[in-house]
């Protein structure tokens, strides 16, 4: 199969270049599997990559003009050439490697853990089946960055968009029914950046390889945020 | 309008005028498919109609805030620098301003005439 793979190093060349390999892909093979068949090829080449079956999140790419995981995307299903790139919008470190900084950031920001004002309890804070469901489609979220890093938005304000990974994380928070800041958790998110760049471009949801809806829950946030203010 | 503000109401503004405007283009559009005005006079008689009147200048404002809500976020979005930014955003307040007011005008004459 053929492969374009972007290449740059900053410390060496004057501009990034699209490299050529040929690689033998016996049914199956993964991406992540082919980009370690080029890598025996060239050791110089640089990519980062963990558990090899989608939970880690190390190892998300642009393929072919998508985001992806690596390592759960079969390449027969790729048109050739497969190009690949690193993240859109994010300075590349080398190769497809990329500083997701200002990603970790953003997450950080919206208090990714539960708050509790009272007490704690002596047991566990228990929750009703009902209650437990509402997170279903917002915890399985592995932080790989493919939604964040396609969203417009994010590329156009990384420093101030949470960008839909954060969002939805707030949301899971939001919708536990043990936290109980959810009036300093949607006053944070007012003005017109933090939430509010989200233009329901849809690139997110299309991106996740979880098959999350990064969308649908920003879409809940700005109802709240209303409902609390009217 | 504030700091704070400027993130839901924003949000909130444009979906309720995006639902007049839907609303009232439909109402237009079936009016001069089925019953489009025969001459000047009968398009004048139709918009100096209270209700009309009224339907219009709620269509006028509603369209404006909407028009202003979105090109904020693309210059909020594009435009880096503060001062190009300003200067683009004054220069849109004031260019929906004065569209308002002309419609405005049209409005206000075409019910004195």
């Amino acid at each position: 199969m053929k492969f374009r793979i972007y290449r740059y190093n900053p410390d060496a060349d004057t501009e990034p270049s699209m490299q050529e390999f040929d690689v033998d892909a016996p049914r199956g093979t993964m991406l992540r599997d082919a980009l370690l068949m080029i890598k025996e090829q060239d050791e110089t080449f640089a990519f980062r990559h963990s558990c090899g079956e989608g939970v880690c999140g190390s190892d998300g790419v642009n393929v072919n003009g998508q985001n992806r995981l690596a390592c759960i995307t079969p390449v027969a299903d790729l048109k050739e050439p497969v190009e690949v790139r690193p993240f859109p919008g994010r300075p590349v470190i080398r190769d497809l490697v990329v500083d997701m900084t200002q990603f970790y950031q953003q997450y950080r920001a919206i208090k990714p853990w539960l708050i509790r004002n009272d007490p704690l309890p002596e047991q566990e804070t228990l929750q009703s089946p009902a209650e437990r469901d509402q997170l279903d489609g917002l915890y399985e979220c592995i932080l790989c960055g493919c939604c964040s890093t396609s969203c417009p938005s994010f590329w156009w304000n990384p420093d101030k968009f949470h960008g839909p990974q954060a969002l939805l994380t707030a949301w899971r928070f939001l919708a536990d029914s043990r936290d109980q800041a959810t009036d300093e958790r949607l006053d944070a998110l007012e003005g017109p950046y933090k939430l509010f760049r989200c233009h329901t471009i849809m690139n997110c949801v299309e991106a996740c390889p979880k098959g999350l809806n990064p969308t649908k829950a920003i879409g809940h946030i700005k109802n709240l945020m209303l409902k609390h203010s009217v | 309008m504030s700091r704070r503000a400027s993130g839901l109401r924003a949000w909130a503004i444009q979906r309720v005028t995006a639902i007049y405007l839907a609303i009232f283009f439909t109402i237009l559009l079936v009016k001069f498919m089925i019953w489009p005005p025969a001459d000047q006079l009968d398009w004048r008689l139709w918009v100096a109609d209270p209700v009309v009147g009224i339907g219009f200048m709620v269509f006028i404002v509603a369209l404006l805030f909407h028009a202003w809500v979105g090109v904020r976020d693309a210059l909020m979005d594009y435009v880096k620098p503060i001062a190009v930014r300003a200067t683009l955003l004054s220069l849109v307040a004031l260019t929906l301003l004065a569209c308002g007011l002309w419609a405005a005008q049209i409005l206000i004459l075409a019910r004195l005439a």
